[in-house]
């Protein structure tokens, strides 16, 4: 089964802006600024994956710098404090998030996984057949971060069929 | 006086600790479980049961759902107040958590005072603890 995905970049965008609200800047006072860089570099990225009436991924990617500082206001810690194991619990939890955002937009039947994390470029994911269908790239006071999405292509085909 | 208890219920070590910060800073002492599964054996142990659980749905071993079950199916622990903390933010989802017995339902993501605000609703913490 396949659907016509309605999240679009401005979707993304509110979900985005929602996540640092609630954690990642609670007093507003250091948004993401986007880029609109598709090519932006990153270090680390986490990922969840979406099956069912849509089939695809969203990924969170980061430079190690901006996925500490999340570590840090998510958990509420000083910089200095955050371990590996904060920066990796915190990547998780923000794909698990923004996925289930994702999830929401979605017609209803779609399940999504566990989240995944790897302390290595975006660059390194592999997700088969897929394609980026839409993405949010932007600057954390002065790092990079994206939030993407990327379509099964077996479901493009389903779709054209 | 003697405090009131939470247990946190989340596979998310990093959400445990965000939902722990919360309800010890409304004066709960916090209980930590990585699962339903966790939970429950935690609970088995327990002579005094918490007011309150603040649980997610999608974890590994017993979810969120499976949990409220079968708190909902033991007497003992009738008295427990339950919170679907999750992603999950279908129509037909948060109808299942709540007729399962579930009394409230927060969608993540979730700001400190959305939550707190709740936890009032729910006659747990004082109306303006938020403020």
């Amino acid at each position: 089964m396949s659907v016509e995905v309605e999240v679009d970049q401005s979707d993304l965008a509110e979900m985005v802006e929602q996540v640092w609200e609630s954690y990642l800047d609670p007093e507003g006072v250091s948004p993401l600024v986007q880029t609109y860089d598709e090519d932006q570099p990153s270090e680390v990225h986490s990922s969840v994956s979406i099956t069912g009436s849509w089939t695809g991924h969203v990924l969170y990617a980061s430079s190690l710098a901006a996925a500490r500082r999340a570590a840090a206001a998510f958990l509420a810690m000083e910089l200095e404090e955050v371990s590996e194991e904060d920066v990796s619990d915190t990547l998780g939890e923000l794909a698990n998030i923004v996925g289930g955002q994702v999830k929401a937009m979605l017609p209803p039947g779609a399940q999504l996984s566990l989240p995944q994390v790897v302390l290595a470029p975006e660059a390194s994911a592999r997700f088969p057949n897929t394609q980026r269908i839409s993405g949010v790239y932007g600057l954390w006071e002065g790092e990079p971060v994206s939030i993407s999405m990327w379509q099964s292509s077996s479901d493009n085909k389903e779709e054209g069929a | 006086m003697t405090p009131m208890r939470a247990m946190v219920i989340d596979d998310s070590r990093a959400m445990r600790m965000i939902l722990k910060r919360i309800v010890t800073k409304l004066n709960f002492e916090a209980v930590e479980a990585g699962d339903g599964k966790e939970a429950m054996d935690l609970l088995a142990d327990m002579t005094a049961v918490p007011e309150l659980a603040l649980i997610d749905w999608n974890m590994p071993n017993m979810n969120g759902l499976e949990f409220v079950t079968k708190v909902r199916a033991d007497p003992r622990l009738r008295e427990m107040t339950l919170v679907m903390v999750t992603t999950e933010s279908e129509q037909s989802q948060i109808v299942r958590a709540l007729a399962a017995g579930a009394h409230e339902y927060v969608i993540k993501p979730f700001t400190e005072g959305a939550m707190i605000e709740k936890l009032a609703l729910l006659g747990l913490v004082p109306t303006g603890a938020n403020s």
